[in-house]
């Protein structure tokens, strides 16, 4: 149901999750439900944003729950996001902490696996 | 002496010589007692005394009459002579036995008469004794005669009663029935069994017993050395009667018997043809019947029990041929039904499922369909368990190399007939099924499995056919409308919607399309070519191309018509397809439009409501008997005005009449005046005629001149922001507003509808939400307002960072609560 906007794979320890497309108040909940049945138990967790083209308040309320489960389990998870773009836009005007994201997936990866 | 001169009887005769009273009263021809009322002898006759070898010393005065008797018969004195004697004064023959001196019985006869005195006291009795030793043989003789009449006449009315039963059964098994419960009536047997010949498998099965326990009952070959084989190999009734016998000619069989006591078996053929012939009799099975004990078989029992063998034989011959007559009929039944049932579906996938249900349950307990298609194949079963799979892949593989039939046999560690389901010589898969082990009529049952197999196999090869053909036409038809429509041209927008029959139907020939012509000239399409499948779908891509090409600057609608008219003559298929087309002249706003036979094109212009464009009307292309004169005609469109062009599977529904439709389209077109244009030829072709349809939809709805001011309505519902949104930012881009601000405005004005649905309408799902937003050179502005109770905002954290995203994201936000809320901001555009 929400493969149109999620897909996962798996890099190196971490389960990696693809999101493109619009995630927004429609399709978050349905979105996180997804992501979260998928990573529960993964080590470590990336997050490829920069196929999304709009994200708003209720796609940010998403990440920041994942994000806040899995560090509270000490696992550890970047947020992938292009140079320019909605996702960044959002996130920056959210304050996401900037530790939490990255440009370059591959870099994050190894990151994540250091 | 009399008159006639014959002796006169009234006088006694004076008989030739002396006869002494005593003498007659001695030597009498029958015995006289005289007693006295108790019963005690005071006289006696030597004719008595001869008889019973008493001497008259033994009994006068000594015995009484009843001390002569048996037992019972002292008893039958005492309750029913005496009492009738003293009652009546007399009694007449009376059957007593007396005992004689030596204890030999000799059965009598007697008559008493008693004798008063003068007081009416008892004095004496007198009796008369007869021998009745003969008559009483007699009699018993007579008792021994009607009981065995009794007897054979009950072994008649059982065996006229199974007769009956056997006219009656219809099957081989209630016929195998009624010939088992025979025995024990009708002879008294203690058990008895029933062996039916199958000749197929040339064996003797043993069908039914009443007592299976007994003996050994199981199947054997024809050829057996068992009694029962060989019974039924001679045709002849044999009778194995005693334990001896059966020791010296059937070892089997005075086994069987010893285990299960039996003293005499009976084993009798059940044959068919003459009856008097017995080498031209056939022998269809044996019964077999025993007694516990050694019976001897009178003559008539045998003559019966002949009778019955025949009878049975005759029976079962009728059964079968009548089993033979009804399955041949249920099997025609099954295949007519069959094949009915698989053409009512067309799709391969469910005619292979169909397949496999028709013949389980009804002739199999399990079946499975392997076609040889696509990379995967494709398989569907029906019933369960599933046999043994690595076993049963080897026997598809063996059908499907030789292409010849595979059936089940005894102990094949399958159990199931692998039967090839072959097209024009060629297999294309198998259809497997178990069947119940039958046990007779292999050859009708394998004729049949083939026609089955034929039948299918057509079936099946005709659905992929049509699913090749469908995809074929499907593929085609999804090519030549995917979207190469123009876009990005702030001038117009086009938006566009295929909807195919929901039925399982061939693809249709509707089709839209939209191209430039020249850089300022848009031509947009929408068109239905008859018919459906693989046809339509290729004659669509030719108008279409034709179109294409015969647009111009310079030809307009008619001429363009004129030249699909011409078309038709070389593509006859082509024939009778509807269109209607319309060129927009970006720079006049000028639209020219013709309609050949199609329905007429549905204008909404900025102010008043949507109109259909009913001019420049001419017959379908190629059309002969309808009016050719192609013309065209020019309206000049304001800015912001809709053009909507479809097909008739938008309007027409069964059980509504067409001008109906057309008040239904323009009522739900003009509702939709604000909507954003994304989503709403979907939304149209969703209320027009749902999911459950039954032809295709095609929809093109066009939108002209940049708007400067976007205004939008849009429901409560958050599926709709996205769309919104696609319309916002198309216009944006049109507008040239660069990317971070369009990224900004699209965010704020997302999070400002979100709250209005999420807070304004949480209690009311039908609300509306107004957006309205305008470009100016140095800023972008949107309103977005909606008439619901808020619950202020910062009680929630959530929808609380809405709130800041929007801050942060525009420059300027105000908002102005009166009834319902309105939200007003605005971004400064980067000057570039």
């Amino acid at each position: 149901m929400t493969d149109e906007w999620v897909s996962f794979s798996q890099r190196g320890v971490a389960a990696l999750v693809h999101l493109r497309g619009e995630i927004d108040l429609a399709n978050a909940n349905d979105i996180g439900r997804a992501i979260v049945a998928r990573v529960t138990d993964a080590d470590a967790v990336l997050i490829d944003l920069t196929a999304v083209s709009f994200l708003d308040s209720a796609g940010v309320r998403l990440l920041d729950l994942i994000v806040g489960d899995l560090d509270d389990r000490g696992r550890p998870v970047k947020l992938v996001v292009g140079e320019r773009g909605a996702a960044r836009m959002t996130l920056q005007l959210c304050a996401f902490r900037t530790d939490l994201l990255a440009t370059d997936l591959d870099r994050a990866a190894e990151e994540l696996a250091g | 002496m009399s008159e006639t001169g014959g002796p006169d009887v009234t006088q006694e005769l004076r008989l030739p010589w002396d006869d002494d009273p005593e003498d007659l009263y001695e030597h009498a021809p029958c015995g006289y007692l005289t007693t006295l009322p108790d019963g005690t002898i005071v006289r006696v006759n030597e004719t008595f005394l001869a008889w019973t070898g008493y001497t008259r010393a033994d009994l006068i005065g000594h015995r009484r009459f009843r001390d002569l008797l048996t037992p019972g018969c002292q008893l039958y004195h005492e309750t029913h002579y005496a009492p009738l004697l003293s009652m009546q004064g007399e009694v007449h023959e009376i059957a007593l036995d007396v005992v004689c001196r030596d204890g030999r019985r000799v059965p009598t006869l007697v008559n008493s008469v008693l004798e008063r005195g003068p007081g009416g006291a008892p004095r004496i009795i007198r009796t008369m004794v007869f021998n009745a030793t003969e008559r009483r043989g007699y009699e018993q003789e007579l008792l021994a005669a009607r009981r065995a009449a009794e007897d054979s006449e009950r072994r008649v009315r059982v065996l006229q009663q199974i007769v009956a039963d056997l006219a009656a059964a219809p099957t081989e098994a209630e016929v195998a029935e009624a010939v088992l419960g025979a025995p024990e009536p009708a002879f008294q047997a203690a058990s008895s069994s029933i062996y039916l010949i199958d000749p197929d498998r040339d064996q003797l099965i043993a069908v039914a017993s009443t007592d299976p326990m007994t003996g050994n009952w199981e199947d054997m070959p024809c050829s057996s050395d068992r009694a029962v084989a060989e019974v039924a190999r001679r045709g002849d009734l044999h009778v194995i009667g005693s334990l001896a016998d059966a020791d010296e000619h059937f070892p089997d069989l005075a086994q069987s018997m010893r285990d299960s006591g039996r003293g005499t078996v009976v084993l009798l053929p059940l044959t068919t043809g003459p009856a008097d012939d017995q080498n031209g009799a056939t022998v269809l099975g044996v019964l077999a019947f025993s007694f516990r004990e050694e019976r001897a078989l009178s003559d008539g029992e045998l003559r019966v029990i002949r009778l019955l063998g025949q009878q049975a034989g005759q029976a079962l011959d009728r059964a079968r041929l009548y089993d033979d007559a009804r399955r041949r009929e249920e099997r025609s039944l099954f295949l007519a039904g069959t094949t009915r049932a698989l053409d009512e579906e067309h799709r391969l996938l469910q005619r292979a499922r169909r397949l496999v249900e028709r013949v389980v349950p009804e002739i199999a307990d399990w079946a499975t369909v392997r076609l040889q298609v696509g990379p995967a194949g494709l398989v569907e079963y029906a019933g369960g368990p599933a046999p043994d799979p690595e076993a049963l892949a080897v026997r598809v593989a063996e059908v499907i190399e030789s292409a010849a039939p595979a059936y089940a046999t005894d102990g094949d560690g399958v159990g199931c007939t692998v039967l090839p389901l072959t097209v024009r010589g060629r297999v294309i898969g198998t259809l497997a099924l178990r069947m119940a082990p039958d046990r007779r009529g292999a050859d009708a049952e394998r004729l049949f499995l083939v026609d089955l197999a034929d039948r299918a196999g057509l079936a099946l090869e005709n659905a992929r056919l049509y699913e090749q053909e469908r995809a074929i036409a499907r593929t085609l038809q999804r090519s030549l409308l995917a979207g190469d429509v123009p876009g990005g041209d702030t001038r117009f927008a086009v938006e566009t919607y295929y909807q195919a029959a929901a039925q399982d139907l061939e693809v249709g020939g509707d089709w839209f399309d939209a191209f430039m012509i020249t850089p300022n000239k848009l031509a947009v399409v929408v068109g239905d070519v008859v018919g459906r499948g693989i046809d339509a779908a290729t004659t669509m891509g030719q108008l279409r191309s034709a179109i294409r090409a015969l647009a111009s600057a310079e030809n307009g609608p008619a001429r363009l018509l004129e030249g699909l008219d011409r078309f038709c003559e070389r593509v006859d298929s082509a024939r009778m397809a509807t269109v209607v087309y319309a060129e927009v002249d970006l720079i006049s706003g000028e639209l020219s439009y013709g309609c050949a036979g199609h329905l007429p094109p549905l204008l909404h212009e900025p102010a008043g409501s949507p109109q259909y464009l009913l001019q420049a009307r001419s017959a379908p292309l190629g059309s002969r008997a309808g009016d050719r004169r192609r013309t065209e005609h020019r309206v000049r469109l304001a800015s912001g005005s809709r053009l909507l062009l479809y097909t008739d599977g938008l309007v027409e529904r069964r059980g509504r009449p067409i001008d109906r439709g057309f008040e239904v389209l323009a009522r739900e077109y003009a509702r939709r005046r604000d909507a954003p244009l994304k989503g709403l030829t979907a939304g149209l072709a969703d209320t027009m005629v749902g999911r459950d349809h039954g032809d295709d939809v095609c929809l093109l709805c066009l939108t002209l001149g940049t708007e400067e001011r976007l205004e939008r309505s849009i429901g409560a519902d958050p599926l709709q922001i996205a769309l919104l949104r696609a319309d916002l930012r198309g216009w944006l881009i049109g507008h040239a507003v660069d990317t971070e601000c369009v990224n900004a405005v699209l965010l704020a004005c997302s999070e400002a509808v979100a709250n209005a649905i999420e807070h304004g309408y949480r209690d009311d799902p039908f609300g509306v939400v107004d957006v309205a937003a305008t470009v100016s050179a140095d800023a972008v502005e949107v309103r977005v307002a909606d008439r619901g109770s808020w619950r202020g905002p910062g009680t929630d954290f959530v929808r609380g960072r809405g709130l800041q995203l929007i801050e942060d994201s525009m420059d300027e936000v105000f908002f102005d609560r009166g009834e319902g809320t309105t939200v007003t901001m605005r971004r400064h555009r980067e000057t570039p």
